[in-house]
């Protein structure tokens, strides 16, 4: 499979943070790391070891210390939090563990939320929503509430609500870590479709499977990028996700 | 906007029990409010219609006996008053602006072409009526030509008219006799129990020569604020008589004193207090329910530490956060301080109907004016009710609210 891959969705220059307290915690350590548009990438770690710091940063939801950050080409520092609330909706995609739908909305209803921060209207919003439902093969579940889904159902509702503004990059938080393996398997070909599709995806897990069926995987280990694997192209991802 | 009310009524049945149990308080309050408010008002304006059908500015006179000795006389004198203390007491106290003096003549029969009744009849001047509070006249009253022109004019009963003549509707503009004279009926008046004539005091002095002395005297007041201004024209008027009648003016037995405008006063300032001290209750109901809706927002915002990290993470601002929390706290507010405002309002009602003008108590309802206060007060507080746990919302940052669960 060729992969045309464009110019740096993400730039990270020396990045540190620290959380101050009594004996103050650098948790990331001149972090840099570019990646590119219709990359699928994998930062993989142990707990504690910056990862989760590292995802909450790129998905603007955390500040930094020191360092640049460049996410398509708009500067991420400092900014205000209607200007971050403004970059995470139009920009960035979420996808949790633990699904984080609203439990009191529908699934359509759950993926039109990101649109009604736009300002979008009701109906073009739940027309937008329904087309990523169907895109995940939910469109049969739109009017149930998350509570009457399985798991796999709440990430794909999870994904359509990540897709819905159509931002420039999924920032997916273990994905998988709520699934049993089959739906994790299920889960990942959705990801994987997406990335076929040209969408830049990046997955924070430390399940090896998961970080095998990405492009490449950035193993941070004490604050630190340890190594930044390019994987070797090999012919079939999915016959390692199938291991 | 639509969006918002939809947003808003999506979270409140979500939480129906929390929501109902706050609104409870609040609506509780409002109807407390408001039916102590109408409560009172039925007090006041009780008061009220019973001060205006009396002669609530003046002060009224009766000769006494005085208690103790003064330059030589000893105790126990009967004191009485004479015509002549009218002109004293109009010419030397300011505040006065007229004196009425009454007498009662008995002894004798009033006679009619049907029959007669016994007793006497009452020497008056034209603001007896008053006094006594004689609204309801067929005809007049005594007016100021009977005074000046000494004509030999009565004011009858109904009641006294209907003996006299067989008909009450008869007896205008007829005759009756008394101490030997004719006297034509200008008046037929109706009240719940009196049933005195009245003649004008001239004319009475005139035909029986008189010696002056009057049974008791009205003074009018005027441009008196205070129930302290009202006593101290009391005392004026008491030290006019002191002086010429010879008693210690401290002595309040030698001329009794009903100061009825005192009295209207100082009632006044109670029925202020009243009103104020049902505001404070009311205020004070209010301010606990809306207390309640403070912390059951707090409650819900931190039930929702985490619905909001996952709102702000997919883009909901500070600002909206903010406004959908005020506005749910708002809604509540408003909704169900509108059902305890009704409830109130209907109670209300119930109690005008069964209890009516009775002694006491009249009309007891809210103004409109008062309602629409009272709305925008709730919903004033309601927004204050659910700013500080909506400031308190967006003080969470967005990683910390998505890792509560």
């Amino acid at each position: 499979m060729n992969y045309e891959l464009g110019e740096a969705v993400i730039s990270l220059r020396d990045i540190n943070k620290t959380y101050p307290g009594v004996v103050p915690l650098h948790v990331l350590k001149d972090v840099s790391l570019d990646i590119r548009k219709g990359e699928l990438v994998s930062i993989m770690g142990a707990s504690g070891s910056g990862k989760s710091t590292l995802l909450n940063i790129l998905g603007i939801l955390d500040n930094y210390d020191s360092g640049s950050y460049i996410l398509d080409d708009v500067m991420i520092k400092d900014l205000s939090e209607n200007r971050a609330a403004e970059l995470r909706n139009r920009m960035i995609g979420f996808v949790f563990q633990s699904f984080n739908l609203i439990n009191y909305k529908n699934a359509l209803e759950n993926v039109a939320l990101p649109l009604f921060y736009q300002g979008v209207g009701r109906r073009k919003r739940n027309a937008l929503a329904m087309e990523q439902l169907e895109r995940m093969g939910l469109a049969d579940r739109a009017h149930h509430l998350p509570g009457e889904l399985s798991g796999g159902q709440k990430q794909r509702v999870a994904i359509a609500r990540a897709l819905v503004t159509k931002p420039s990059l999924i920032l997916a938080d273990e994905p998988t870590g709520a699934l049993d393996s089959k739906t994790s398997k299920e889960v990942m070909q959705v990801f994987r479709d997406l990335n076929d599709a040209g969408m830049t995806i990046v997955i924070v897990t430390h399940d090896p499977s998961v970080g095998a069926a990405t492009d490449r995987i950035i193993r941070i280990v004490d604050g630190r990028i340890e190594t930044n694997d390019q994987l070797s192209m090999i012919n079939d991802k999915r016959l390692i996700i199938d291991c | 906007m639509l969006d918002l009310i939809r947003e808003i009524s999506q979270t409140i049945k979500n939480n129906k029990l929390r929501t109902a149990l706050t609104g409870i308080a609040v609506a509780w309050g409002i109807f407390m409010l408001i039916v102590l408010l109408g409560a009172a008002r039925g007090v006041i304006n009780s008061y009220e219609n019973e001060s205006s059908s009396s002669s609530v500015n003046s002060i009224r006179l009766w000769s006494g006996t005085t208690s103790m000795p003064y330059k030589g006389y000893k105790d126990g004198r009967w004191i009485r008053l004479q015509d002549k203390d009218m002109d004293a007491i109009s010419g030397e106290v300011s505040a006065v602006s007229d004196v009425a003096i009454s007498t009662s003549a008995s002894g004798f029969n009033i006679v009619g072409p049907k029959d007669y009744i016994s007793g006497g009849f009452e020497a008056v001047y034209p603001d007896e009526a008053r006094t006594q509070r004689i609204f309801d006249i067929d005809g007049r009253f005594i007016n100021q030509k009977d005074i000046n022109d000494h004509r030999r004019v009565i004011v009858i009963s109904r009641d006294n008219a209907a003996l006299l003549f067989g008909d009450a509707d008869e007896a205008l503009g007829r005759e009756v006799r008394a101490i030997g004279l004719s006297w034509k009926v200008v008046g037929v008046y109706t009240h719940r129990w009196r049933k005195s004539s009245f003649v004008p005091y001239t004319t009475y002095k005139a035909i029986t020569g008189g010696d002056g002395y009057v049974d008791q005297m009205t003074v009018r007041v005027e441009g008196i604020a205070t129930a302290d201004e009202a006593e101290e024209t009391e005392s004026q008027v008491r030290s006019v008589l002191a002086r010429r009648h010879e008693f210690d003016s401290s002595d309040s037995n030698a001329v009794w004193i009903w100061n009825q405008f005192a009295g209207y006063l100082k009632q006044g300032q109670a029925m202020i207090y009243l009103n104020l001290a049902v505001w404070v209750i009311g205020i004070l109901t209010l301010l606990t329910g809306i207390v309640g809706v403070s912390n059951i927002m707090f409650v819900s915002v931190r039930e929702r530490t985490h619905e909001i990290g996952i709102r702000r993470a997919i883009g909901a601002k500070p600002g909206s956060i903010i406004v959908q929390i005020l506005a749910e706290s708002v809604a509540i507010t408003a909704l169900f301080g509108y059902i305890g405002l009704v409830a109130g309002m209907a109670v209300l009602q119930v109690l005008d109907a069964l209890l009516g003008d009775s002694q006491g108590f009249s009309n007891p309802t809210v103004d409109i004016s008062i309602a629409v206060q009272v709305t925008v007060a709730l919903i004033v507080a309601g927004a204050v009710a659910g700013l500080f746990p909506a400031l308190k919302a967006t003080k969470v940052k967005p990683v910390e609210a998505l890792r509560d669960e």
